[in-house]
Parts: structure tokens; sequence; C-alpha cells
């Protein structure tokens, strides 16, 4: 059990953190080259995914199921007044669809809004981009990973949210009749 | 069947009747002998008393011829005798044949003529005595006293005739009873000896058989009597060892009975200090009972506050949960926030930086919501274990006041059994001291029984030889009533 003065201390050094990082002017804070990532699991596997390349983060919404050729995709959901279409990432990432339910959903800005859902969100990561490595594997099922996540106490392979949406796009087109295309 | 001395009583009893029967006729035949013996001497006396009537009259008739002859009275003494004997004699010849009518008829016919005779001699001896021989001549010539005896002659003539009639008839008579006499006694005698000699013959079959049979049974009863005796003599020897060792092990039990009674006495006075001493330890449960009631109110409360603090906890950690639920949106505001910033530039830039401070306050509230839903859950399963603890504790002290509860009856009951054994301590004793006076008296008795074992074993030893005995009796007698085979 943490000691209440332990916890005392704790709060003062949030507190003169915090005051800190607000007394320091914004033009004179180090110009450092970091990424924003968010850290996530996939049927129990952490992921990051870059910030820059998603829109949007929600959870607990409602996802209708809908009837589609396309096994990844699990229904719509209603988010910021729009339909989105909602895939299984975990789908996606070749790991079939997880038994948990996914109730997280990032949004991603492609020719139509899409959601892709998994079951759990770790947190928020600023990391130096040094820290992100990338990957020259060839391997077609894991075509999405080009680069990967190294910090003190973590390591994770970051999805590339544009060849997620990409392969969506590739079933969306192998999915529709020949006349449409 | 029938008995020994019934046997030969009936065979004795019937040779008695034959010999009965033998004389009785033998005794009729001998009394009819003498009856007809007795007439045929009262037919000798008639006949005698017949030739002397005549004879006296013979006599007379010579004493007056010799008289008128000789007119000598000396002549007259036969007559004299003859006329006195002759009325007598008719008496006596009347009495013998008063039985008879016919020799009565004759008599009273011959009286007369006696009489004229006797009268004819007193006249002509009268006559002679006066001297006149010519008259008394001529009385004698006239042939009256010649008349007279002829008739008299006759009579007797007929009287006598009759008598040996009747002597005839009377000799035959006598021989015709002595032969059946004679024939009587002899074939009754053979008879007699017939029957004896075959009862004789069938007693000595029957009671050889019987005896000989029952000298069979006594010699397989000596047998039997014989190996009886050796089980008894042995029984007796063995009975006797185990009366001794009875007599040995009654002795230790005496012994027994005496450190029984000593220890019931011990017991007793353990018994009363236990009575005193489980008094006192009732007073002190009595005591500890109540304290245990006051810790039980105690814990009462303490869990009673406990639940209170559970209730609490979870209250906070409902309150915990909006608040990281509210960390959680704003962390996702944040996030989508910096998105945007990103997405809008430099322009953005300030507003991306507020935002990441958003998200960071909101990750710490996190962090701290965690820390709290930590402590908070180390509070509730404290707190269960304390109630969980303390609810044992309160069924401890349930149970251990229950339990005082039992031992404050058990130490009344441990009380009252301790006064009944106490009791029972005094009563065993007491009947132990009388158990060893019984055994005491059961030990003289049972060396009483020893000795009457050991007489029983020398009495058993008399009888085997007392049936070795009959059984050598029995083999003589059986040699007495049957001959030998090869014999």
């Amino acid at each position: 059990m943490t000691e209440p003065l332990a916890i005392a201390s704790r709060a003062v050094e949030l507190r003169s953190v915090f005051d800190r990082e607000r007394a320091i002017p914004l033009s004179t804070r180090a110009i450092e080259q970091v990424a924003g990532l968010l850290s996530i699991r996939v049927s129990g596997d952490p992921y990051a995914i870059r910030v820059s390349e998603i829109s949007g983060l929600a959870n607990d919404r409602k996802v209708v199921a809908f009837p589609s050729s396309i096994p990844e995709l699990l229904g719509v959901a209603g988010i910021r007044g729009g339909l989105v279409s909602v895939y299984s990432l975990a789908a996606l990432l070749g790991y079939g669809r997880e038994a948990d339910q996914a109730r997280w959903l990032i949004l991603c800005e492609a020719e139509e809004p899409v959601g892709l859902a998994f079951s759990a969100f770790e947190g928020y990561l600023r990391v130096p981009v040094t820290q992100v490595y990338a990957t020259n594997q060839r391997d077609a099922a894991r075509a999405h990973v080009k680069h990967v996540l190294r910090t003190a106490d973590l390591v994770c392979a970051v999805v590339s949210i544009p060849d997620i949406l990409e392969l969506i796009k590739r079933r969306c087109d192998n999915s529709r009749p020949a006349k449409e295309r | 069947m029938w008995t020994f001395g019934r046997k030969i009583a009936a065979g004795f009893m019937l040779a008695f009747l034959l010999l009965l029967g033998i004389g009785a006729v033998a005794y009729r035949s001998i009394t009819s002998l003498t009856n007809a013996n007795q007439l045929i001497t009262h037919t000798y006396k008639v006949l005698e008393d017949v030739a002397e009537v005549l004879s006296l009259l013979k006599d007379a008739e010579s004493g007056q011829r010799g008289y008128i002859i000789t007119g000598d009275d000396t002549f007259l003494e036969p007559y004299q005798a003859g006329v006195a004997g002759v009325p007598a004699v008719i008496k006596d010849l009347r009495e013998l044949t008063s039985d008879n009518p016919h020799q009565q008829k004759r008599i009273d016919e011959a009286e007369p003529l006696i009489a004229a005779k006797v009268a004819e001699l007193k006249l002509t001896i009268d006559l002679r005595r006066k001297g006149s021989l010519d008259e008394t001549t001529k009385v004698v010539r006239g042939g009256e006293g010649k008349k007279i005896m002829d008739n008299l002659r006759r009579i007797m003539s007929q009287m006598d005739r009759e008598e040996r009639d009747l002597l005839k008839l009377r000799a035959d008579e006598v021989g015709a009873v002595a032969s059946g006499a004679k024939s009587t006694i002899v074939f009754g005698t053979v008879l007699c000896l017939l029957f004896v000699t075959a009862a004789g013959l069938l007693i000595t079959r029957s009671l050889s058989g019987q005896i000989g049979a029952a000298v069979q049974h006594v010699q397989s009863s000596s047998a039997e009597l014989q190996s009886a005796a050796n089980q008894q003599a042995s029984g007796a020897k063995e009975s006797s060892t185990a009366m001794t060792e009875i007599n040995t092990t009654i002795s230790e039990l005496l012994a027994t009975s005496r450190q029984i009674a000593e220890s019931a006495q011990r017991v007793s006075h353990v018994a009363e200090e236990t009575s005193s001493a489980v008094r006192a330890g009732d007073q002190t449960v009595q005591k500890t009972h109540d304290s245990v009631n006051g810790i039980k109110r105690q814990v009462d409360l303490i869990v009673t506050h406990m639940l209170d603090l559970g209730k609490k906890s979870q209250q906070i950690g409902g309150i915990l949960e909006i608040i990281n639920e509210l960390a959680e949106q704003t962390n996702i505001l944040a996030i989508n926030a910096t998105i945007e910033a990103s997405g809008a530039g430099d322009a953005g830039k300030r507003f991306g930086v507020v935002a990441d401070e958003i998200r960071k306050l909101a990750d710490r509230v996190g962090g701290s919501t965690k820390e709290i839903r930590l402590l908070i859950e180390e509070i509730r399963a404290a707190v269960n274990t304390t109630v969980m603890a303390t609810e044992g504790g309160s069924k401890a002290v349930d149970l251990g006041a229950r339990q005082f509860a039992e031992v404050t009856a058990a130490l009344k009951q441990i009380t009252e059994l301790l006064g009944t054994t106490t009791e029972a301590a005094r009563e065993i004793e007491l009947s132990t001291k009388q158990q060893a006076t019984a055994v005491a008296q059961v030990n003289g008795a049972v060396s009483d029984i020893a000795k009457a074992s050991k007489e029983t074993e020398v009495s058993a030893n008399q009888t085997l030889q007392t049936a070795g005995q009959l059984a050598g009796l029995s083999r003589e007698l059986t040699r007495l009533i049957q001959a030998p085979a090869n014999a």
C-alpha cells in the first residue's frame, strides 16, 4: 500500500511539474522530433498507431451489424453525426475476429470515413522518432507493419494505417460486382 | 410277561391243585370205604345176633332137656343163661336193624315165638320140678316146642339170608369204591408227574432264555458301567485338577477383590476432591462465561462497523468508477484535440500543447484512479477478510459461549456424577468386601468340592472294580444257565 507521505510528496511533484511546464514559454521549448503514438492491444499483442495517421478516437460506440461479403466488416456506427464503416483491426491484421468485444475505435479519413475496432487502449505515447525503426521484412502477411517502436520498457509493431486503408479498399473493390467497377 | 416267581408259583399252584384233586378223590374213596366197612361190620353184628338168638334158645332147650332127664338143677344153668340173654340180644338186634323194615317185621314175628318157647320151657321145667315126669314128657312129645323152634329157625334163616345179601351188595360197593380210588390215585399221580415234568421243562426253558437275555444285558451293562466308570474316574481326576486350579484362581480373585476394595476407597476420596475442584471450576467458568458474553457484544459491534466500512468502500469504488470514466473520456477528448491540433498546423500548436497537458492530466488522473482502485480493492479485501475473521470470531465466541454453557452444564453433571461416583465407589467397596467374604466361602466350598471330586475318583475306581466283578459274575451265570456249545 502506498504510504500517505509518499502520496503527499507525489502530489507536490505533480504540481511542480505542471507549474514548470506551464511556466516554460512555448517558443523556448526544445524542438525535438517526437512522434505521437497510441499504444493498443490487438488479440493480446501490443501495437502502436501513429496519431498523425488517424482522425479521431472513440469508445463504447454501438456498431450495427451490416451484411457484407467482406469478412472484416463488423458493421456501421454513428460518430460525430455521420455513418462510419467499422472494420475489425484484428481481422485485418490476420488474427481473425476477436472474441472480446472491440469497444475502442480509431477513426480514419479515406474516401469514406472508416473505423477500426480493437479491444484494448493502453495510452498515448510521445516518443522520439529515433525510437521508431523501419523494418525491412517482405512478409506479405505483415505488409501493414513497416516500423517498430522500441523504448526502454516497450517493443511493439507500428501499424501502418494507410496500408490498412489500402487493404480495406482492395477488399471493397473485390467485393463489388464487375460492372460497378 | 410273567415273572420268574409268577411262573414258578403258577406251576406249583397247578401241581397243588392236581394233588388236592387227587387227595379229595382219595379222601372221598376212603370215606366211602370206611362207611362200607362200617355197614359190613354192622351186617356181621346183625348176623352174629341172629345166630346168638338161636344159640341162646338152644342152650335153654339143652338145659331144659338135661333137667327133665336128671332133675338136677345144675342142668338149668344153660337154660337160665339163655333165657336171661335173649331179650338183650333181641333188643340189640332191633336197634341194629331199625333202618330195615323187613328185619323189624321179622323181629316182630320172632318175639312172640321166643316168648312161647320160653313159656314152654318154663312149663316143662316146672312140671319136672313138681315131679311129674310123665306130664313133662307129654308136653314135650306134644311137639309144640319143636314147632316153635322150627318157626324161629325159619325166621332167623330169612334174617340171615337178607343180611348176607346186604353183605354181598356192600362188599361189591366197597370193591367199586376201592377200584375207583385206585384208578384216581394212579391216573392222577401219572397226570401230576407228567404235568410237573412239562411245567419244569417249560419253566426251565423260559427261565434259561430270560435269564440268559438278562445276563447278556447285565454283561453289556457291566461293560457300559466299566466304560462309564472309567470316564467318571478320568472326569473326576480332571475335575479334581480343575478344582485345584479354581482354588488357586479364587485365591487370586480374593486378593484382587481386596485390592479393588482399596482402590474403590481411593476412588471415593479422589471423587470427593474432584467434586470440590469442579465446584471451584464452575465458578471460574461462570465468570469466564460473562467475559465471553462481553467479548461477543464487542465483536458484534466490530462486525457492524466493518460492514459499514465495506459499504462505504463500495460507494467509494462507484464514485471512483465515475472519476475513471471521466478521466478516460477526458483522455479521449485530449487525444482527439491533439489530433485536431496537429491537423491545424502551426495554428494548432498552442492548442495541441494544452490538449497534451490535459491528456497528461487525464493520464495522471487515470493512473491515480487505478491506484485508488487498487487501494479500495485492498481495503475491501481487508474489510472482507476482517468481516469474515470477525464473523468467524463471532461464531467462535458464540460457539465458545455455547461451549461454556455446555461446560457449565457438564460441570454440574460432573458434580452430580461425582456424587454418584462417590456413592458407587462406596457401594463397590462394600460389595467388594462382601464379594471377598463370598469368595472366601466359595473357596471353602471349592475345597470341599475338590475333596468330593477325589472321593468321587475313589468311588469311580471302586465302581470300576465292582463293574469288573459284575461282568465276571455275569459270565459265570451264563455258564451256569447255558451248557457249553461243544458239551
